[in-house]
């Protein structure tokens, strides 16, 4: 057994070891309030959880795995530079221009902003400052 | 066959005891230093200076009750603690605490890296959303964009470091910077690289996953006992893999300054201004060179203090800048992701290779 698997199985070990130290040893009274999900200042009730979410989170998640993929695309290059010189860089550039151009049109249909009512009622005032013009973007 | 069985063992368990103490460590040390900045003690009382307070509060923690909600998925909730915990703690397995002295030093050790820590994503967002709370949900969905944003800047700096060496072997990336340290021609990529590190650990001036005053605890909301010691754990052992991470892409890893130029230097400039008697310098270099430099237990020691000193640098700074900045906005977080850092990135990611090409500087990749 390499050295590599028994790292995995002793790390793995370790967590389940102290959830079950956890589970044995620990004292356990439940009453209802306690088992009731967490709420601030009055009781919690059934049908407020899982909810709709912005859709936002999903866009940025369908971007990520585009870019995250167009990145470690490139990580074959930048381990084989040497080996195929100006063919690997000019198909790189070409690569990376067209995925460049997929960026700059989500950044232009504002798919990836986040409306905050507060820099609405900030940008009134001044339109300088760098924060209000990352907001705004 | 049993007897390798046993050294990996003995392997595994130098590797991962030490790194849980430091974990442990770091913990009072970022008390201790936001209560220096703070003009207030800090904990004091447990052990001597209170250098068992780690030790105090992980053992009350294991010892608290287990709150399980009941609406909560069950096998979920406690599954998604372990899962972060364990993928924050794999990534020490490709460290090199000195030249290829690790677990496993083998040729993608940064692609390993990269995909260990964010798996670490999914333990995030199976316990947000299997507590079934709305402030647990809401928290691991902002975690979960903000991670997996920043994990972009971070493989995108890396790749840019990549270009540099030319290798995925972390012991080849060391070694290349024997010449200089990758700080020097990439200093705004380690200043973007620092600053996605924060964000990535959910750190200071970035921690919207658990902004008090709006979620209550973030993804954590319903967790209490072992399992808050879980994301804590693996809250700090990331932490400290990142710098670690940090110090060998940018800072030379275990690199020292050769102490024999340190002494080489000094000795020409004494000789030539004549200050100095030749023959009872040639006796004390010949018992320098035999005690420290020719000795492999020594050079040992000072690799791994090295690599050890650089990353508490750099854990330092990352609580110096957790008691110094405020917390910013959700939307200026990801904004300043999305439209700062990563156009920054690819306009890098361009450059640099042309720039290696176009002064023929290219690196052979020899392993």
């Amino acid at each position: 057994m390499s050295s590599m698997t028994l790292f995995i199985l002793f790390v793995s070990i370790i967590a389940l070891l102290f959830l079950f130290i956890n589970l044995i040893f620990a004292p356990h009274n439940p009453y209802q309030e306690k088992y009731s999900i967490f709420e601030c200042g009055f009781h919690s009730f059934l049908g407020q959880n899982r909810t709709q979410f912005g859709v936002k989170f999903f866009i940025f998640a369908l971007v990520y795995l585009l870019l995250d993929l167009e990145i470690l695309l490139t990580f074959p290059f930048a381990v084989s530079e040497y080996v195929n010189n100006i063919y690997g860089l000019i198909i790189l550039l070409g690569f990376i221009t067209i995925i460049t151009i997929g960026f700059v049109y989500e950044l232009g249909k504002s798919a990836l902003k986040i409306d905050s009512r507060q820099v609405i009622t900030m940008t009134r005032f001044n339109y300088s400052s760098t924060i209000e013009y990352l907001g705004k973007i | 066959m049993y007897y390798s069985i046993i050294i990996s063992l003995i392997e595994v368990v130098l590797v991962l005891v030490p790194a849980l103490l430091g974990i442990a460590y770091v913990t009072i040390a970022e008390r201790k230093t936001m209560a220096s900045m703070q003009r207030r003690l800090g904990p004091n009382f447990v052990g001597y200076y209170g250098l068992l307070q780690a030790f105090a509060d992980a053992l009350k923690l294991l010892l608290k009750e287990y709150v399980a909600p009941t609406q909560a998925n069950i096998i979920l909730f406690f599954l998604g603690p372990v899962i972060t915990l364990i993928f924050s703690l794999l990534g020490y397995a490709v460290i090199p605490y000195g030249p290829s002295l690790a677990i496993n030093d083998f040729s993608l050790g940064i692609y390993y890296i990269l995909a260990v820590s964010s798996l670490a994503t999914y333990g995030i967002l199976l316990a947000g959303w299997s507590a079934n709370s709305k402030y647990a949900f809401l928290g691991s969905l902002r975690s979960t964009a903000q991670l997996i944003s920043y994990e972009l800047v971070l493989s995108s700096a890396i790749l840019l470091v990549i270009m540099l060496t030319g290798s995925l072997n972390l012991s080849v990336n060391i070694e290349s910077q024997r010449a200089i340290w990758n700080i020097f021609p990439l200093l705004p990529v380690f200043i973007i690289f620092f600053i996605g590190s924060v964000a990535e650990t959910n750190r200071a001036p970035f921690d919207l996953a658990e902004a008090e005053s709006e979620l209550v605890s973030g993804f954590m909301t319903e967790h209490a006992a072992v399992v808050f010691v879980f994301f804590f754990l693996a809250e700090y052992g990331s932490i400290v893999l990142m710098c670690i991470l940090t110090s060998i892409l940018f800072l030379g890893g275990y690199l020292s300054i050769n102490s024999l130029d340190v002494f080489n230097f000094f000795y020409s400039i004494l000789f030539n201004i004549g200050f100095i008697d030749l023959n009872f310098f040639n006796i004390f270099y010949y018992f320098y060179k035999e005690i420290f430099v020719n000795n492999s237990i020594i050079e040992g020691l000072i690799y791994g203090l090295t690599i050890g000193l650089k990353s508490s640098i750099l854990i330092f700074l990352f609580i110096w800048v957790r008691a110094s900045f405020p917390r910013i906005r959700f939307d200026q977080l990801m904004a300043f992701c999305w439209t700062v850092l990563l156009p920054l990135l690819f306009a890098l990611i361009v450059l640099l290779p042309c720039i290696l090409y176009s002064y023929n500087i290219l690196p052979v990749n020899v392993l």
